[in-house]
Protein backbone atom coordinates (compact mmCIF):
# COMPACT_ATOMS: atom_id res chain seq x y z
CA UNK A 1 0.00 0.00 0.00
CA UNK A 2 2.22 3.46 -1.13
CA UNK A 3 1.77 6.43 0.05
CA UNK A 4 1.62 8.67 -2.86
CA UNK A 5 2.45 12.44 -2.50
CA UNK A 6 0.77 14.78 -5.22
CA UNK A 7 2.05 18.51 -5.38
CA UNK A 8 -0.18 21.11 -6.72
CA UNK A 9 -0.63 24.66 -7.38
CA UNK A 10 -2.92 27.12 -6.85
CA UNK A 11 -2.49 29.28 -9.44
CA UNK A 12 -4.54 32.59 -11.14
CA UNK A 13 -6.81 31.26 -14.11
CA UNK A 14 -4.77 32.51 -17.04
CA UNK A 15 -8.10 32.82 -19.27
CA UNK A 16 -9.44 35.81 -16.67
CA UNK A 17 -6.20 38.16 -16.92
CA UNK A 18 -6.11 41.14 -18.69
CA UNK A 19 -3.40 43.05 -20.88
CA UNK A 20 -3.85 46.72 -19.86
CA UNK A 21 -2.76 49.75 -22.24
CA UNK A 22 0.26 50.32 -20.54
CA UNK A 23 0.72 46.28 -20.57
CA UNK A 24 0.64 45.70 -17.10
CA UNK A 25 -1.51 42.66 -16.10
CA UNK A 26 -4.91 42.99 -14.78
CA UNK A 27 -6.18 40.33 -12.81
CA UNK A 28 -8.34 41.77 -10.01
CA UNK A 29 -10.93 39.22 -12.15
CA UNK A 30 -8.95 35.93 -12.51
CA UNK A 31 -9.97 33.23 -9.72
CA UNK A 32 -7.46 30.21 -8.16
CA UNK A 33 -7.97 27.31 -9.90
CA UNK A 34 -5.73 24.03 -9.41
CA UNK A 35 -3.18 24.37 -12.01
CA UNK A 36 -4.54 22.30 -15.21
CA UNK A 37 -1.70 19.82 -15.33
CA UNK A 38 -1.70 19.65 -11.77
CA UNK A 39 -5.11 17.69 -11.72
CA UNK A 40 -3.70 14.81 -14.08
CA UNK A 41 -0.83 14.38 -11.47
CA UNK A 42 -3.89 14.33 -8.57
CA UNK A 43 -6.09 12.15 -10.60
CA UNK A 44 -3.15 9.49 -11.79
CA UNK A 45 -2.27 9.80 -7.89
CA UNK A 46 -5.83 8.68 -6.66
CA UNK A 47 -6.35 6.01 -9.78
CA UNK A 48 -3.42 4.52 -7.73
CA UNK A 49 -4.53 4.51 -4.52
CA UNK A 50 -7.68 3.08 -5.27
CA UNK A 51 -6.08 0.28 -6.72
CA UNK A 52 -3.25 -0.17 -4.26
CA UNK A 53 -4.87 1.41 -1.12
CA UNK A 54 -2.51 3.45 0.70
CA UNK A 55 -2.49 7.13 1.63
CA UNK A 56 -2.71 9.86 -1.14
CA UNK A 57 -1.61 13.52 0.31
CA UNK A 58 -2.33 16.58 -1.66
CA UNK A 59 0.42 18.98 -0.94
CA UNK A 60 0.64 22.91 -2.18
CA UNK A 61 2.58 26.16 -1.37
CA UNK A 62 1.42 29.29 -1.81
CA UNK A 63 0.85 33.04 -0.57
CA UNK A 64 -3.19 32.00 -0.24
CA UNK A 65 -3.79 28.02 -0.71
CA UNK A 66 -6.47 27.35 1.92
CA UNK A 67 -9.21 28.14 -0.82
CA UNK A 68 -7.68 25.50 -2.62
CA UNK A 69 -8.43 22.61 -0.30
CA UNK A 70 -12.16 21.66 -0.80
CA UNK A 71 -11.23 21.73 -4.85
CA UNK A 72 -8.30 19.19 -4.46
CA UNK A 73 -9.88 16.95 -1.39
CA UNK A 74 -12.79 16.67 -3.94
CA UNK A 75 -10.78 14.81 -6.31
CA UNK A 76 -10.23 11.47 -4.34
CA UNK A 77 -6.99 12.50 -1.87
CA UNK A 78 -6.89 11.05 1.38
CA UNK A 79 -5.72 14.32 3.37
CA UNK A 80 -3.86 17.74 2.18
CA UNK A 81 -0.61 19.38 3.52
CA UNK A 82 -0.46 22.89 2.87
CA UNK A 83 1.83 25.78 3.06
CA UNK A 84 0.80 29.45 3.07
CA UNK A 85 3.32 32.05 3.21
CA UNK A 86 4.12 35.35 1.89
CA UNK A 87 7.49 34.17 0.65
CA UNK A 88 5.30 32.48 -2.17
CA UNK A 89 4.68 35.66 -4.14
CA UNK A 90 7.83 36.14 -5.24
CA UNK A 91 8.90 32.43 -5.25
CA UNK A 92 11.11 31.33 -7.86
CA UNK A 93 11.44 27.38 -9.06
CA UNK A 94 13.78 27.07 -6.05
CA UNK A 95 12.32 28.62 -3.75
CA UNK A 96 9.17 26.48 -4.27
CA UNK A 97 11.16 23.22 -4.42
CA UNK A 98 12.71 24.12 -1.21
CA UNK A 99 9.40 24.50 0.68
CA UNK A 100 7.86 21.35 -1.00
CA UNK A 101 10.81 19.21 -0.50
CA UNK A 102 11.02 20.15 3.33
CA UNK A 103 7.34 19.29 3.78
CA UNK A 104 7.69 16.41 1.90
CA UNK A 105 10.56 15.30 4.44
CA UNK A 106 7.84 15.42 7.14
CA UNK A 107 5.93 12.68 5.28
CA UNK A 108 6.71 9.02 4.73
CA UNK A 109 6.08 8.44 1.14
CA UNK A 110 6.52 5.95 -1.52
CA UNK A 111 5.56 8.07 -4.74
CA UNK A 112 6.00 11.87 -5.73
CA UNK A 113 4.28 13.20 -7.93
CA UNK A 114 4.34 16.27 -9.92
CA UNK A 115 2.75 17.69 -13.66
CA UNK A 116 4.94 18.42 -16.12
CA UNK A 117 4.20 22.19 -15.26
CA UNK A 118 1.86 24.82 -14.16
CA UNK A 119 -0.24 26.55 -16.18
CA UNK A 120 0.87 30.26 -15.09
CA UNK A 121 4.71 29.64 -15.01
CA UNK A 122 5.42 26.52 -16.59
CA UNK A 123 8.94 26.20 -15.40
CA UNK A 124 8.84 22.52 -16.10
CA UNK A 125 11.35 22.49 -12.94
CA UNK A 126 9.65 21.74 -9.85
CA UNK A 127 9.79 18.02 -10.18
CA UNK A 128 13.19 17.35 -11.22
CA UNK A 129 14.20 19.67 -8.65
CA UNK A 130 12.49 18.27 -5.85
CA UNK A 131 13.74 14.88 -6.62
CA UNK A 132 17.60 16.06 -6.43
CA UNK A 133 16.46 17.95 -3.32
CA UNK A 134 15.20 14.87 -1.31
CA UNK A 135 18.08 12.72 -3.16
CA UNK A 136 15.40 9.82 -5.03
CA UNK A 137 15.58 9.14 -8.37
CA UNK A 138 13.21 11.29 -11.07
CA UNK A 139 10.92 10.05 -13.98
CA UNK A 140 9.91 13.15 -16.12
CA UNK A 141 7.23 13.21 -19.30
CA UNK A 142 5.49 10.05 -18.05
CA UNK A 143 3.03 9.08 -20.47
CA UNK A 144 1.64 5.92 -18.55
CA UNK A 145 2.60 4.22 -15.45
CA UNK A 146 2.01 1.20 -13.04
CA UNK A 147 3.27 -0.15 -9.81
CA UNK A 148 4.41 -3.83 -9.29
CA UNK A 149 5.56 -4.09 -5.70
CA UNK A 150 7.54 -1.42 -4.84
CA UNK A 151 8.54 -0.79 -8.35
CA UNK A 152 7.61 2.08 -10.52
CA UNK A 153 7.30 1.19 -13.87
CA UNK A 154 6.76 3.98 -16.37
CA UNK A 155 6.63 4.97 -19.97
CA UNK A 156 8.48 8.66 -20.92
CA UNK A 157 7.08 10.54 -24.07
CA UNK A 158 9.77 12.24 -25.36
CA UNK A 159 8.22 13.57 -28.04
CA UNK A 160 10.12 11.61 -30.94
CA UNK A 161 10.07 8.37 -28.89
CA UNK A 162 9.11 6.83 -25.86
CA UNK A 163 11.27 5.04 -22.81
CA UNK A 164 10.51 2.60 -20.35
CA UNK A 165 11.91 3.39 -17.20
CA UNK A 166 11.76 1.36 -13.65
CA UNK A 167 13.06 2.43 -10.52
CA UNK A 168 12.30 1.22 -6.90
CA UNK A 169 9.84 3.28 -3.77
CA UNK A 170 10.90 6.20 -3.42
CA UNK A 171 10.57 7.88 -6.72
CA UNK A 172 9.20 11.19 -8.43
CA UNK A 173 7.74 11.47 -11.43
CA UNK A 174 5.95 14.44 -13.49
CA UNK A 175 3.24 13.48 -15.35
CA UNK A 176 1.99 14.47 -18.78
CA UNK A 177 -1.88 15.60 -19.65
CA UNK A 178 -2.25 12.48 -21.85
CA UNK A 179 -1.60 10.40 -18.72
CA UNK A 180 -5.56 10.68 -18.14
CA UNK A 181 -8.56 12.52 -18.32
CA UNK A 182 -9.17 13.81 -14.68
CA UNK A 183 -12.72 13.55 -12.83
CA UNK A 184 -15.13 15.92 -12.41
CA UNK A 185 -15.96 15.89 -8.57
CA UNK A 186 -19.25 14.57 -7.61
CA UNK A 187 -21.24 16.80 -5.38
CA UNK A 188 -21.19 14.12 -2.82
CA UNK A 189 -17.18 14.47 -3.11
CA UNK A 190 -17.19 18.15 -2.91
CA UNK A 191 -19.58 17.71 0.46
CA UNK A 192 -17.02 15.47 1.85
CA UNK A 193 -14.24 17.15 0.86
CA UNK A 194 -14.97 19.53 4.33
CA UNK A 195 -14.62 16.38 6.45
CA UNK A 196 -11.22 14.78 5.13
CA UNK A 197 -8.01 15.90 7.05
CA UNK A 198 -6.18 18.78 5.90
CA UNK A 199 -2.64 19.84 7.99
CA UNK A 200 -1.19 23.38 7.94
CA UNK A 201 2.30 23.57 7.72
CA UNK A 202 4.35 26.66 8.60
CA UNK A 203 6.83 28.03 6.40
CA UNK A 204 9.14 29.06 9.71
CA UNK A 205 8.75 24.78 11.34
CA UNK A 206 10.27 24.01 7.38
CA UNK A 207 13.94 24.54 9.07
CA UNK A 208 14.71 27.07 6.16
CA UNK A 209 16.54 29.86 6.46
CA UNK A 210 15.64 33.43 4.92
CA UNK A 211 18.43 32.36 1.81
CA UNK A 212 16.03 29.17 0.87
CA UNK A 213 12.80 31.30 0.54
CA UNK A 214 14.99 34.22 -1.89
CA UNK A 215 14.38 33.66 -5.14
CA UNK A 216 17.75 33.44 -7.25
CA UNK A 217 15.58 33.90 -10.55
CA UNK A 218 14.21 37.21 -9.56
CA UNK A 219 11.43 38.93 -11.26
CA UNK A 220 12.32 42.28 -12.61
CA UNK A 221 9.46 43.07 -15.04
CA UNK A 222 6.10 41.36 -15.84
CA UNK A 223 4.67 42.99 -19.20
CA UNK A 224 1.88 41.72 -21.68
CA UNK A 225 2.91 40.71 -24.75
CA UNK A 226 0.95 42.11 -28.05
CA UNK A 227 0.92 41.10 -31.05
CA UNK A 228 -0.29 43.29 -34.13
CA UNK A 229 -2.22 41.53 -36.66
CA UNK A 230 -3.73 42.89 -39.30
CA UNK A 231 -7.20 42.10 -38.04
CA UNK A 232 -9.03 42.25 -41.64
CA UNK A 233 -11.74 40.09 -40.00
CA UNK A 234 -15.20 39.78 -42.69
CA UNK A 235 -18.40 39.05 -40.82
CA UNK A 236 -21.30 40.29 -42.78
CA UNK A 237 -22.32 39.24 -45.91
CA UNK A 238 -22.57 36.19 -48.27
CA UNK A 239 -20.54 32.94 -47.08
CA UNK A 240 -19.08 32.63 -50.72
CA UNK A 241 -18.51 36.31 -51.28
CA UNK A 242 -16.53 36.28 -48.12
CA UNK A 243 -14.30 33.20 -49.27
CA UNK A 244 -13.55 35.38 -52.54
CA UNK A 245 -12.62 37.98 -50.80
CA UNK A 246 -10.47 35.84 -48.15
CA UNK A 247 -8.97 33.99 -51.06
CA UNK A 248 -7.85 37.26 -53.41
CA UNK A 249 -6.42 38.19 -49.84
CA UNK A 250 -3.87 35.53 -49.70
CA UNK A 251 -3.06 35.70 -53.11
CA UNK A 252 -1.86 39.27 -52.69
CA UNK A 253 -0.08 37.63 -49.92
CA UNK A 254 1.47 35.83 -52.27
CA UNK A 255 0.57 32.78 -50.14
CA UNK A 256 -2.16 30.80 -52.47
CA UNK B 1 39.30 30.09 -16.04
CA UNK B 2 35.33 29.11 -14.99
CA UNK B 3 33.54 30.98 -17.87
CA UNK B 4 30.01 30.53 -20.18
CA UNK B 5 28.92 26.61 -20.36
CA UNK B 6 26.92 25.27 -22.90
CA UNK B 7 25.37 21.79 -22.78
CA UNK B 8 22.82 19.71 -25.02
CA UNK B 9 22.42 16.31 -25.86
CA UNK B 10 21.66 17.38 -29.26
CA UNK B 11 24.74 18.47 -31.61
CA UNK B 12 22.72 20.81 -33.50
CA UNK B 13 21.59 22.70 -30.83
CA UNK B 14 24.85 22.92 -28.99
CA UNK B 15 26.23 24.85 -32.14
CA UNK B 16 23.37 27.42 -31.51
CA UNK B 17 24.34 27.62 -27.74
CA UNK B 18 27.72 28.24 -28.48
CA UNK B 19 26.58 31.68 -30.57
CA UNK B 20 24.98 32.57 -27.78
CA UNK B 21 27.99 31.23 -25.43
CA UNK B 22 30.30 33.60 -27.41
CA UNK B 23 27.90 36.37 -27.40
CA UNK B 24 27.64 36.63 -23.11
CA UNK B 25 31.59 35.50 -22.93
CA UNK B 26 32.60 38.46 -24.92
CA UNK B 27 30.70 41.25 -23.00
CA UNK B 28 31.67 39.26 -20.01
CA UNK B 29 35.57 38.67 -21.05
CA UNK B 30 35.23 34.95 -20.44
CA UNK B 31 36.30 32.17 -21.98
CA UNK B 32 33.08 29.80 -23.50
CA UNK B 33 33.38 25.90 -22.79
CA UNK B 34 30.88 23.01 -24.56
CA UNK B 35 30.09 19.87 -22.59
CA UNK B 36 29.46 16.77 -24.59
CA UNK B 37 28.27 13.11 -24.09
CA UNK B 38 29.24 12.62 -27.29
CA UNK B 39 32.88 12.17 -29.23
CA UNK B 40 32.50 15.57 -30.81
CA UNK B 41 34.85 17.87 -29.34
CA UNK B 42 36.12 19.18 -32.21
CA UNK B 43 33.15 20.24 -33.90
CA UNK B 44 32.32 22.02 -30.65
CA UNK B 45 35.48 23.51 -31.06
CA UNK B 46 35.36 24.44 -34.49
CA UNK B 47 32.21 26.13 -33.57
CA UNK B 48 32.81 28.30 -31.04
CA UNK B 49 34.06 26.40 -27.84
CA UNK B 50 37.57 27.33 -26.35
CA UNK B 51 37.03 24.58 -24.34
CA UNK B 52 35.20 20.82 -24.41
CA UNK B 53 34.32 18.70 -21.01
CA UNK B 54 34.36 15.48 -23.11
CA UNK B 55 31.90 13.39 -19.98
CA UNK B 56 32.89 9.94 -20.13
CA UNK B 57 30.53 7.18 -19.26
CA UNK B 58 28.65 3.87 -20.64
CA UNK B 59 25.29 5.49 -20.05
CA UNK B 60 23.72 6.43 -23.47
CA UNK B 61 20.88 7.88 -21.44
CA UNK B 62 21.30 12.01 -21.29
CA UNK B 63 19.72 12.68 -18.07
CA UNK B 64 22.07 10.28 -16.60
CA UNK B 65 24.84 13.10 -16.90
CA UNK B 66 22.81 15.35 -14.11
CA UNK B 67 24.83 14.80 -11.71
CA UNK B 68 28.04 14.44 -12.91
CA UNK B 69 27.50 17.83 -14.90
CA UNK B 70 26.68 19.37 -11.26
CA UNK B 71 29.71 18.32 -9.65
CA UNK B 72 31.61 19.21 -12.26
CA UNK B 73 30.02 22.58 -11.99
CA UNK B 74 30.45 22.94 -8.48
CA UNK B 75 34.38 22.58 -8.63
CA UNK B 76 34.83 24.37 -12.17
CA UNK B 77 32.34 27.78 -10.62
CA UNK B 78 31.14 28.96 -14.46
CA UNK B 79 29.75 32.14 -14.52
CA UNK B 80 26.98 30.84 -16.84
CA UNK B 81 24.88 27.49 -18.01
CA UNK B 82 23.04 27.33 -20.81
CA UNK B 83 21.26 24.62 -21.82
CA UNK B 84 19.23 23.42 -25.21
CA UNK B 85 15.30 23.12 -23.86
CA UNK B 86 14.95 19.75 -25.34
CA UNK B 87 12.54 17.27 -22.51
CA UNK B 88 15.74 15.84 -22.04
CA UNK B 89 18.26 19.20 -21.23
CA UNK B 90 14.76 20.89 -19.33
CA UNK B 91 15.35 17.69 -17.01
CA UNK B 92 19.00 17.93 -16.82
CA UNK B 93 18.84 21.82 -15.98
CA UNK B 94 16.60 21.54 -13.72
CA UNK B 95 18.41 18.59 -11.69
CA UNK B 96 22.10 20.85 -11.98
CA UNK B 97 19.67 24.02 -10.90
CA UNK B 98 19.04 22.22 -7.88
CA UNK B 99 21.89 20.67 -7.07
CA UNK B 100 23.85 24.21 -7.38
CA UNK B 101 21.46 25.67 -5.44
CA UNK B 102 20.66 28.51 -8.41
CA UNK B 103 18.15 29.88 -10.72
CA UNK B 104 16.97 28.45 -13.96
CA UNK B 105 14.93 30.56 -16.57
CA UNK B 106 13.14 27.69 -18.21
CA UNK B 107 13.00 28.45 -22.95
CA UNK B 108 13.95 31.89 -21.97
CA UNK B 109 13.58 33.70 -24.92
CA UNK B 110 16.05 36.40 -24.98
CA UNK B 111 19.55 36.66 -22.73
CA UNK B 112 21.19 39.98 -21.82
CA UNK B 113 24.07 40.95 -20.27
CA UNK B 114 23.66 44.24 -17.76
CA UNK B 115 27.15 44.77 -16.55
CA UNK B 116 27.73 41.30 -15.01
CA UNK B 117 24.38 40.50 -14.39
CA UNK B 118 22.51 37.97 -16.94
CA UNK B 119 18.80 38.27 -17.26
CA UNK B 120 16.24 36.49 -19.62
CA UNK B 121 13.25 36.75 -20.78
CA UNK B 122 10.24 34.01 -20.80
CA UNK B 123 6.52 33.34 -21.49
CA UNK B 124 4.29 33.01 -18.23
CA UNK B 125 0.45 32.55 -18.06
CA UNK B 126 0.34 31.07 -21.18
CA UNK B 127 1.90 33.00 -23.45
CA UNK B 128 -0.08 36.41 -22.15
CA UNK B 129 3.07 38.19 -20.78
CA UNK B 130 6.91 38.52 -20.63
CA UNK B 131 8.39 38.21 -17.24
CA UNK B 132 12.20 39.15 -17.09
CA UNK B 133 13.93 37.68 -14.25
CA UNK B 134 17.60 38.44 -13.44
CA UNK B 135 19.56 35.79 -12.54
CA UNK B 136 21.55 35.07 -9.75
CA UNK B 137 25.24 33.58 -10.77
CA UNK B 138 25.88 30.75 -11.68
CA UNK B 139 23.42 31.93 -13.96
CA UNK B 140 21.20 29.33 -15.93
CA UNK B 141 18.74 29.35 -18.79
CA UNK B 142 17.37 26.72 -21.20
CA UNK B 143 17.31 27.85 -24.55
CA UNK B 144 15.00 26.83 -27.54
CA UNK B 145 16.03 24.82 -30.83
CA UNK B 146 16.47 27.42 -33.46
CA UNK B 147 16.86 30.47 -31.01
CA UNK B 148 20.80 31.49 -32.19
CA UNK B 149 22.21 31.01 -35.74
CA UNK B 150 25.73 28.81 -35.32
CA UNK B 151 28.53 30.68 -36.32
CA UNK B 152 30.43 29.56 -39.32
CA UNK B 153 32.46 26.76 -38.76
CA UNK B 154 36.39 27.29 -38.56
CA UNK B 155 38.56 24.20 -38.55
CA UNK B 156 41.58 26.71 -37.51
CA UNK B 157 40.18 27.16 -33.88
CA UNK B 158 42.15 25.29 -31.44
CA UNK B 159 40.71 24.38 -28.10
CA UNK B 160 41.33 22.29 -24.42
CA UNK B 161 39.84 19.00 -24.42
CA UNK B 162 39.23 17.20 -21.21
CA UNK B 163 38.13 13.84 -20.17
CA UNK B 164 35.57 14.06 -17.13
CA UNK B 165 34.33 10.21 -15.81
CA UNK B 166 30.62 10.04 -14.87
CA UNK B 167 28.81 9.08 -12.40
CA UNK B 168 25.74 7.27 -12.35
CA UNK B 169 22.51 6.68 -10.32
CA UNK B 170 22.07 2.81 -10.38
CA UNK B 171 18.62 3.61 -8.90
CA UNK B 172 16.92 3.96 -12.01
CA UNK B 173 16.99 1.24 -14.95
CA UNK B 174 16.06 2.50 -18.85
CA UNK B 175 13.93 -0.39 -20.67
CA UNK B 176 12.97 -0.21 -24.17
CA UNK B 177 13.24 2.62 -26.07
CA UNK B 178 10.89 2.79 -29.41
CA UNK B 179 10.96 5.81 -31.82
CA UNK B 180 7.47 6.94 -32.45
CA UNK B 181 6.34 6.72 -35.83
CA UNK B 182 5.19 10.68 -36.59
CA UNK B 183 1.49 10.46 -37.51
CA UNK B 184 1.81 13.90 -39.84
CA UNK B 185 4.44 16.10 -40.89
CA UNK B 186 6.95 17.63 -38.38
CA UNK B 187 4.46 20.88 -37.62
CA UNK B 188 7.24 22.57 -36.29
CA UNK B 189 8.95 23.16 -39.63
CA UNK B 190 5.96 23.12 -41.72
CA UNK B 191 5.00 26.31 -44.15
CA UNK B 192 1.48 25.73 -43.91
CA UNK B 193 -0.78 24.50 -41.13
CA UNK B 194 -4.34 24.24 -40.81
CA UNK B 195 -5.28 24.23 -37.25
CA UNK B 196 -8.44 22.52 -36.05
CA UNK B 197 -10.60 23.56 -32.61
CA UNK B 198 -13.81 22.85 -30.63
CA UNK B 199 -16.04 24.49 -32.94
CA UNK B 200 -15.38 21.01 -35.21
CA UNK B 201 -18.63 19.08 -34.18
CA UNK B 202 -17.00 15.41 -34.73
CA UNK B 203 -14.38 13.59 -35.46
CA UNK B 204 -15.60 12.60 -39.24
CA UNK B 205 -15.55 16.11 -40.14
CA UNK B 206 -11.75 16.07 -40.21
CA UNK B 207 -12.00 14.54 -43.66
CA UNK B 208 -13.65 17.88 -44.93
CA UNK B 209 -10.32 19.66 -43.35
CA UNK B 210 -8.02 16.93 -44.93
CA UNK B 211 -9.87 18.08 -48.24
CA UNK B 212 -8.61 21.58 -47.73
CA UNK B 213 -5.33 20.38 -46.40
CA UNK B 214 -4.51 18.63 -49.71
CA UNK B 215 -5.76 21.35 -51.67
CA UNK B 216 -3.43 23.92 -49.59
CA UNK B 217 -0.42 21.30 -49.15
CA UNK B 218 -1.09 22.06 -45.54
CA UNK B 219 -0.45 20.16 -42.93
CA UNK B 220 -3.48 19.57 -39.85
CA UNK B 221 -2.77 20.73 -36.29
CA UNK B 222 -5.06 21.31 -33.58
CA UNK B 223 -5.98 22.74 -30.05
CA UNK B 224 -5.41 20.83 -27.10
CA UNK B 225 -8.74 19.46 -26.29
CA UNK B 226 -8.80 18.14 -29.53
CA UNK B 227 -5.55 15.90 -29.05
CA UNK B 228 -5.57 15.62 -24.86
CA UNK B 229 -9.65 15.86 -24.60
CA UNK B 230 -11.13 14.35 -27.79
CA UNK B 231 -8.39 12.17 -29.11
CA UNK B 232 -9.29 13.08 -32.71
CA UNK B 233 -5.65 13.64 -33.54
CA UNK B 234 -2.47 12.61 -31.87
CA UNK B 235 -0.77 14.37 -29.13
CA UNK B 236 2.06 15.52 -31.40
CA UNK B 237 -0.29 17.19 -33.52
CA UNK B 238 -1.65 19.92 -30.57
CA UNK B 239 -0.41 23.23 -30.90
CA UNK B 240 0.01 25.43 -28.36
CA UNK B 241 2.79 26.46 -25.49
CA UNK B 242 3.22 22.79 -24.06
CA UNK B 243 2.82 21.53 -27.50
CA UNK B 244 4.26 22.47 -30.79
CA UNK B 245 5.40 25.76 -31.77
CA UNK B 246 5.02 26.44 -35.53
CA UNK B 247 5.86 29.14 -37.65
CA UNK B 248 4.56 28.91 -41.05
CA UNK B 249 3.63 31.17 -43.97
CA UNK B 250 0.36 30.67 -43.24
CA UNK B 251 -1.27 29.61 -40.43
CA UNK B 252 -5.47 28.99 -40.90
CA UNK B 253 -8.00 28.20 -37.60
CA UNK B 254 -11.04 26.12 -38.51
CA UNK B 255 -12.70 26.32 -35.10
CA UNK B 256 -10.38 27.43 -32.68
CA UNK B 257 -11.72 29.71 -30.12
CA UNK B 258 -8.41 30.92 -29.89
CA UNK B 259 -6.97 30.66 -26.07
CA UNK B 260 -3.91 32.21 -24.99
CA UNK B 261 -1.90 28.73 -24.88
CA UNK B 262 -2.37 28.01 -28.47
CA UNK B 263 -2.12 31.45 -29.99
CA UNK B 264 1.06 31.93 -27.84
CA UNK B 265 2.32 28.51 -29.80
CA UNK B 266 1.50 30.04 -33.41
CA UNK B 267 2.71 34.07 -32.69
CA UNK B 268 5.47 33.34 -35.31
CA UNK B 269 3.20 32.61 -37.65
CA UNK B 270 3.76 34.92 -41.22
CA UNK B 271 -0.04 34.96 -41.61
CA UNK B 272 -2.93 34.21 -39.51
CA UNK B 273 -6.31 33.23 -41.00
CA UNK B 274 -9.44 32.63 -38.59
CA UNK B 275 -12.72 30.40 -39.33
CA UNK B 276 -15.04 30.74 -36.36
CA UNK B 277 -18.58 31.66 -36.00
CA UNK B 278 -18.71 33.47 -32.45
CA UNK B 279 -17.07 36.97 -33.73
CA UNK B 280 -16.05 37.58 -30.17
CA UNK B 281 -13.55 34.35 -30.51
CA UNK B 282 -9.73 35.73 -29.35
CA UNK B 283 -8.50 33.88 -32.43
CA UNK B 284 -10.05 36.78 -34.42
CA UNK B 285 -7.79 39.69 -32.51
CA UNK B 286 -4.93 37.22 -32.95
CA UNK B 287 -5.84 37.22 -37.39
CA UNK B 288 -4.68 38.89 -40.31
CA UNK B 289 -8.22 37.40 -41.89
CA UNK B 290 -10.83 35.99 -40.58
CA UNK B 291 -14.26 34.79 -41.81
CA UNK B 292 -16.86 35.23 -39.18
CA UNK B 293 -19.25 32.06 -39.96
CA UNK B 294 -20.10 28.53 -39.67
CA UNK B 295 -17.36 26.25 -40.90
CA UNK B 296 -19.95 23.64 -42.08
CA UNK B 297 -20.62 26.69 -44.90
CA UNK B 298 -17.24 28.47 -45.31
CA UNK B 299 -14.91 25.59 -45.27
CA UNK B 300 -16.73 23.77 -48.07
CA UNK B 301 -17.09 27.16 -49.77
CA UNK B 302 -13.20 27.75 -49.42
CA UNK B 303 -12.64 24.32 -50.56
CA UNK B 304 -14.95 25.41 -53.90
CA UNK B 305 -12.53 28.51 -54.06
CA UNK B 306 -9.33 26.48 -54.03
CA UNK B 307 -10.80 23.88 -56.56
CA UNK B 308 -10.55 26.48 -59.43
Amino acid sequence: MPNIIACYKWVLDEQDIKVGANLSLDTSRAKGKISDYDRNAIEEAVLLNEKLGGEVIGLTYGASVKPSLKDALSRGLTKAVWVEDASAETADARVISNVLAAAAKKEAYDVILCAEGSSDTYTQQIGPRLATLLGIPAITFVSAMKIEGNKVIATRNLGSCTEEVTAEFPVLLTVLPEINKPRIPSLKQVLGASKKPNTQVKAADLGLDASALAPKAQMKSLKGFTMSRKNVILKDGEVADKVATLVASLKKEGIL
Amino acid sequence: MAGIWVYSEDIEISKQLLALGREVAEKMQKPVCALTIADDAQELIAFGADKVFVLKGDSIWPEAYAATIADLAKTEAPEAIFMGATLRGKDVAAKVAAALDTGLSTEATAIRVEGDVIEADRMVYGGLAVRTEVLAAPAMATIPARSFEALAKDDSRTGEVVEVAATFDARLSVGAVSPIVRQGADLSVAEKVIGVGRGLGKEADLEMVKELAGLMGAEIGCSRSIAEDYHWMPAESYIGISGAKIKPQIYLTIGVSGQVQHVSGVRDSRIIVAIDKSDTAPIFEAADYGIVGDLYQVVPALIEALKK
